[in-house]
């Protein structure tokens, strides 16, 4: 089926979202809480877009509305950019020690922030890609906790958390660099829970928590001798490769 | 006045409101004593029947006490009175003066509370039951047509006969929306997935709103009966009852009322024969105000956060389980065993041209008469103020009322003409919400009260999209500076710019009515706030930084009542001479502007 | 996760309740109302219990514990007050009798004495509006409450001797 954005005629699945279509034409988008892995939250509000179905036009977010009739949508207007403007606004009142947020508010403002900080130090804007992403690990070790003003992201009680196994899965997905870790003397520590680092058999670089290749190990059910970083596997692929290569010659 | 108490050839029954406001003014005790009176008691040959029921709705006269068939009502009995019911009354067949309500006009006693100004101006149709009937007593409910019409649905009507009907009723959803209830039953009959569910939402949590509380504890069958038309209807086999965590008291007559309809028949396989399969479960809410958002709620029954979600496919297509799903709430499932009863053009040709039937309001705040009143559609707010709730307490001048909670606003009384239904209120930038009638006056700082629902849902909201939490803080922020005395007039173009955003983009309608409050009391009472931002002056005298009470040394008596009140020994004075306020002490209650009769305390 | 020696007795009487249900997702939430009604809070263990009988992970149960205000993560006080700030009850000067009760307990809203005997609460609407300003002490409803006869309310139960109101 045929839908209209801004404009243009754009084929689409039934059952798509706005926002992927708009990704896939590429159309700009703004969005803070989406991430293919996981499909639209609807919580940053950042992708909202007008839609006219029929005779009546509405708002809607575009990374949760599916596409199921034949609608015209409107990506850039007046009305959506003052609602993304004061969006901007919110998130970095919420998190201005964010390099990233700053510079979003900056696209948007050129006046100074009408309002007081909510607290200067903060990087999160609840976007709940991390809690996500440890999910999809398989781990569930940080929730969102309590409600409304309060909301935040955390492990049970605020402490080291059972299921943690440090893996960084949160910190890779997160887009403001809200994630504390420290790393130092062979300890990472992440989410209030230290861990022992293993160093590369090869290059020696410490590249993983050994609760995190404890549980990929069981999980995979796959028992390696030898533990490499990211970098020296494929080279000790490629090693591999080449001496079957020369066996088969 | 003793003829109307003879030929009672029916047996009496004395029936004492054991709703939430009479049992917090003691009416257990009062039955329990009745109960003793007249066990003990050696001149009465046939025992009257005893009833607890539910709330009659005016709680502020409680505890009620009603004889039938004598229609005697006696208002705010006490323990001690119980012996003299027992003795004047019901042997004597003489009225005790003392416990009856008197005309606000002529004065006048009134032997039956039907007389009343009170209740003479109202139309029950969801409150039919309420105060008439044993919650408890599935046969009190059945003695009142109860059940007839789901005998009569599935006696002599096809499923998409009821939902035409409903349609046709006009039937608007109780719960806020006022979205067509006939046009949802059809959505979900016109999906093809199975099974479907039906979800009576009871987390009533609208601040000042009670009804749906009244429901469910004074007529619990009728919530069900609904329910059973419903899935007929729309061939569900499964139903949720989501009430509020604090009810007890409706858990307990809902969970009564369920076990008491399976016992009959009502509910269960093979319903009165008709091969309908239907059975209802009651879920307890965890305490939360968003789980009366839809989606909410149904992710509370999954055992989920009770996060909303975007509602671009309706619940009807998409609910419970990903399963087409019904969800009304409690009033709107009171009305629909009417409709079905006696028929869609009856119930229609009661209210306006675009919302049909009554409505049930709760009247309360600073008002004569509190409590609950069920009146048509289009009722205009003077009569549901001041001809049935008497008017502003005390005498004092009304300054606006508040309407439909914190998705509502308050509505000034220049507009007190306006008719209610749910598109006159929309338009007056408040909403119909579950219909919480919140009168203020005078002495009400209307920036206070939109501080005051936005700090509500600050901690209300579920915090999952940021223009609700980030929106609702950022308003609470400006509301309080403001409220401090430290507020620019920029402000109130700031507020406005969030305000339009939280409403354009929040994920569900809590987010999107929560800077109702706010925007409407900046449309109707900007002077207000430009008093407490440019003057620094809070002309209600409620926000303690900028109020200040002094009396007036010219009026005062030397009474001696606001230094009796004051609770922190703030007043002082000699007997027959002018007090003065120590404003170091002060707590700014404003218990002693309250309680002087000449008017002598003021705010500065 | 750390579970203390008090909790870990009672394994026994959690475990009686928890499997009382079956072990779905959708019985978390009766499950947690039942441990708050009988232990006044829902113990640590008994969290992770939960979580383990109806399949969900900790941190989703513990979520669900600090979302919903009828479960509390510490435990209450053995007289619990509830000052209800409704929009009736808040127009009628409810609000001042939440300072009634910190002038005599020194506890705010959300806050147990240091002795465990008292915790104060503010709730949303009891629906008792025709008795505005309400109070509910352990289920007891008191209306129509002016902010001198807090004192009074709160001797009954044990609480706001001269002593205490003495450390202002």
């Amino acid at each position: 089926m045929e839908i209209k954005i801004d404009g243009k005629e754009v084929e689409v699945c039934p059952g798509e979202t706005i926002l992927e279509v708009c990704r896939r034409e590429n159309i700009p988008i703004p969005t803070l809480c989406y991430h293919e892995a996981f499909g639209g939250q609807g919580a940053c509000r950042m992708c909202m877009v007008e839609v006219k179905e029929g005779d009546c036009t509405r708002m809607v977010a575009s990374c949760t509305y599916p596409i199921h009739q034949e609608i015209e949508v409107i990506t850039m207007s007046e009305k959506i950019n003052r609602v993304r403007s004061t969006l901007a606004m919110l998130q970095y009142r919420r998190a201005p020690n964010s390099e990233y947020i700053r510079q979003l508010y900056d696209t948007y403002h050129v006046e100074p922030m009408p309002l007081a900080l909510v607290d200067p130090m903060e990087k999160c804007i609840l976007c709940r890609l991390c809690v996500n992403a440890c999910e999809q690990m398989g781990r569930n070790a940080i929730a969102m906790v309590r409600r409304g003003i309060d909301k935040k992201v955390s492990t049970p009680f605020d402490e080291a958390a059972d299921d943690c196994i440090g893996c960084m899965a949160c910190v890779q997905v997160c887009p403001t660099g809200a994630i504390q870790v420290m790393e130092e003397a062979g300890k990472r520590v992440i989410w209030n829970k230290s861990f022992d680092l293993i160093t590369c058999d090869r290059c020696g670089k410490p590249f993983a928590t050994r609760d995190e290749i404890a549980y990929m190990e069981k999980k995979t059910n796959l028992y390696e001798y030898e533990h490499l970083c990211e970098r020296c596997r494929p080279k000790a692929m490629a090693k591999k490769m080449e001496a079957l290569n020369r066996d088969n010659s | 006045m003793n003829q109307a108490l003879k030929n009672n050839e029916t047996t009496r029954q004395i029936m004492v409101c054991c709703g939430t406001g009479c049992i917090a003014n003691g009416s257990r005790d009062v039955y329990q004593a009745l109960c003793h009176e007249l066990a003990n008691h050696d001149g009465i040959d046939v025992q009257p029947v005893m009833k607890a029921t539910g709330c009659n709705g005016w709680c502020e006269k409680g505890p009620l006490v009603k004889i039938m068939p004598d229609d005697i009502t006696y208002c705010g009995v006490k323990v001690k009175d119980a012996a003299e019911i027992v003795d004047k009354t019901l042997v004597g067949g003489e009225l005790i003066k003392r416990l009856l309500v008197r005309d606000p006009v002529t004065k006048s006693y009134l032997k039956s509370h039907h007389d009343t100004p009170f209740y003479s101006k109202q139309h029950k149709v969801a409150l039919r039951n309420i105060g008439e009937i044993d919650p408890a007593s599935i046969k009190d409910y059945i003695d009142r047509d109860g059940y007839q019409a789901l005998i009569k649905v599935l006696q002599n009507m096809s499923p998409g006969q009821v939902i035409d009907e409903v349609i046709q009723s006009g039937l608007r959803g109780r719960g806020g929306g006022g979205f067509p209830t006939g046009v949802k039953w059809k959505s979900c009959a016109d999906t093809n997935a199975c099974p479907r569910y039906i979800i009576c939402n009871g987390d009533e949590g609208d601040p000042g709103a009670f009804m749906d509380r009244s429901i469910m504890e004074g007529d619990p069958h009728t919530v069900i009966e609904g329910m059973i038309i419903c899935a007929y209807g729309v061939q569900a086999s499964k139903g949720f009852i989501y009430v509020r965590d604090e009810y007890d008291l409706a858990v307990i007559h809902l969970s009564r009322a369920v076990e008491d309809a399976r016992d009959g028949g009502f509910l269960g396989k093979n319903i009165l024969g008709s091969g309908l399969e239907f059975d209802i479960e009651l879920v307890r809410g965890g305490g939360a105000f968003v789980c009366g958002e839809e989606t909410a709620l149904m992710a509370s029954i999954e055992g989920n956060l009770g996060e909303p979600r975007d509602k671009y496919v309706f619940p009807t297509e998409k609910g419970l389980w990903g399963k087409p799903t019904v969800i009304n709430n409690v009033e709107t499932w009171a009305n629909v065993p009417v409709i079905l009863g006696k028929g869609a053009q009856d119930f229609a040709s009661v209210g306006t041209a675009g919302s049909k039937g009554t409505k049930v309001f709760s009247l309360v705040g600073k008002v004569v008469n509190t409590g609950l009143v069920e009146v048509p559609m289009g009722t205009s707010l003077r009569e549901i103020i001041y001809d049935i709730g008497g008017g502003v307490l005390d005498g004092r001048s009304f300054k606006a009322v508040q309407t439909g909670g914190p998705s509502g606003g308050c509505i000034p009384g220049s507009m007190l003409n306006l008719e209610v239904d749910f598109d006159s209120l929309t338009r007056a930038g408040s909403m119909m919400g579950s219909g919480g009638l919140i009168v203020m006056d005078d002495h009400t700082c209307m920036v206070e009260v939109a501080r005051y629902y936005v700090n509500f849902l600050a901690g209300e909201s579920c915090g999952k999209c940021t223009p609700c939490r980030e929106g609702i803080r950022a308003l609470l922020d400006i509301l309080t500076r403001i409220c401090n005395g430290d507020g620019q007039i920029e402000d109130l173009d700031l507020m406005e710019q969030i305000g339009e955003t939280m409403q354009e983009a929040s994920l569900c309608a809590l987010g999107r009515t929560a800077p109702n409050p706010v925007l409407s009391t900046m449309r109707y009472f900007r002077d207000e706030y430009e008093a407490h931002i440019l003057d620094k002056h809070c002309p209600a005298g409620v926000c303690p930084a900028l109020t200040e009470f002094y009396i007036d040394a010219d009026i005062c008596k030397g009474c001696g009542s606001c230094a009796r009140n004051c609770p922190v020994d703030a007043v002082s004075g000699k007997k027959k001479e002018p007090h003065v306020i120590d404003n170091s002490k002060c707590i700014r209650c404003g218990e002693c502007y309250r309680h002087c009769k000449f008017q002598a305390v003021r705010i500065r | 996760m750390y579970i203390d020696e008090k909790e870990l007795s009672k394994k026994n009487e959690y475990k009686r309740i928890i499997y009382s249900y079956p072990g779905e997702q959708r019985y978390v939430l009766v499950i947690l109302q039942d441990l708050q009604k009988n232990f006044n809070y829902i113990p640590r263990l008994g969290l992770q219990m939960v979580a383990e009988h109806a399949g969900v992970p900790v941190s989703k149960v513990y979520s669900m514990a600090s979302f919903y205000k009828a479960l509390s993560l510490s435990p209450k006080g053995r007289v619990a007050i509830k000052v209800c700030d409704g929009t009736a009850c808040h127009i009628k000067s409810g609000p001042v009798l939440v300072d009634q009760v910190y002038k005599y307990l020194h506890i705010k809203p959300g806050e147990t004495s240091a002795d465990g005997e008292f915790s104060l609460e503010t709730v949303n609407c009891l629906g008792a509006c025709a008795l505005a300003p309400v109070m509910v002490v352990n289920g007891k409803v008191y209306g129509k409450l002016t902010p001198s006869s807090i004192a009074g309310i709160i001797k009954e139960y044990g609480g706001g001797t001269d002593e205490s109101s003495l450390k202002e």
